[in-house]
């Protein structure tokens, strides 16, 4: 409906112009959340990404949430960090690569 | 031959040290130690094979994760069980994933910190990851296992950023969600409380 589009655009500009109306980074909750992953992958464009840190830095719903990914994302690189190939394995590729020619020295 | 020479330096220098990560890449898509050994063992042949396709200093890594995961849907397609994987994929409802914190949201109270995280074990989490769907297994193992940039995890599977990142979105949830109903079930962490639900 138009009048709900030019309604949300006032809104908008409220929040854009009043400083104390607009919330931290000038970003929601709703949107920091959406872009948290990004901003943890470091794939944010620089200006985003500053928005993002400013959000969270200062809005005390979203900080504990931040907190709480970063565990979750140790968790995740915890579990498989270690993991190798078996040395039987190596050699095998070894010898295969030496049969095609290739001189591991 | 000073070419021969050159080639299998580089080949020595870029790709031979990425074979842990192509193993467990592989042990991440196959799920079966056999057929991951085979496919890393495949793949590190192919790549010497087509050495000269590959441009020097653009990270092996993931071209060699790229002719890994072709040659495992070729075996899949032939087994025909790639059939299976592509249903399993495409069951899951989009619409089913929020794009909330739903999981974050229902332990607030019990464990802002996520510590319940640290004490999920190990293999637990291994066996979360190959638990996904293929298609959101893969987007994970490459950019939260292998530390891919979402660009390099585009060109490895062929799909636009823009999938990817909607695929790593809803991957790490199902996954947070595998994972917490686990804590919850082995008692790590308590069930959400009547009182708690009804905030």
């Amino acid at each position: 409906m138009k009048w709900m589009d030019e309604f949300r655009k006032l809104l908008r500009r409220v929040r854009d112009e009043v400083p104390y109306l607009s919330p931290p980074g000038g970003l929601s909750c709703q949107e920091t959340v959406e872009l948290l992953f990004e901003w943890l992958d470091e794939e944010l464009e620089p200006e985003l990404d500053e928005r993002v840190a400013t959000h969270l830095e200062s809005c005390a719903r979203c900080y504990p949430l931040l907190t709480f990914e970063r565990a979750f994302r140790e968790a995740v690189a915890r579990a498989t960090g270690n993991e190798k190939a078996p040395d039987e394995l190596k050699e095998r590729i070894m010898e295969s690569l030496e049969t095609e020619g290739f001189r591991s020295s | 031959m000073a070419d021969r020479a050159s080639r299998d330096q580089s080949f020595r220098e870029e790709a031979l040290p990425e074979m842990d990560a192509v193993y467990r890449f592989a042990l991440r898509l196959a799920r079966e130690p056999d057929q991951a050994e085979d496919l890393t063992q495949e793949t590190f042949l192919r790549a010497y094979r087509n050495w000269e396709k590959y441009t020097p200093g653009t990270r092996a890594r993931s071209w060699l994760f790229t002719i890994c995961r072709n040659l495992f849907i070729r075996r899949e397609e032939r087994s025909r069980r790639h059939q299976e994987i592509v249903q399993e994929a495409s069951e899951e409802d989009p619409r089913q994933i929020s794009r909330e914190a739903t999981i974050f949201m229902s332990v607030r109270n019990r464990d802002p910190e996520g510590e319940f995280w640290s004490q999920v074990v190990d293999a637990e989490v291994l066996r979360a990851i190959e638990g996904l769907p293929a298609e959101f297994r893969e987007a994970v193992v490459l950019s939260d296992l292998e530390d891919l940039s979402y660009q390099e995890v585009a060109e490895v599977v062929g799909a636009p950023v823009g999938t990817v990142k909607s695929r790593l979105f809803r991957g790490r949830r199902m996954l947070q969600k595998a994972l917490h109903d686990y804590a919850v079930e082995t008692g790590i962490i308590s069930p959400t409380s009547p009182r708690g639900a009804a905030r």
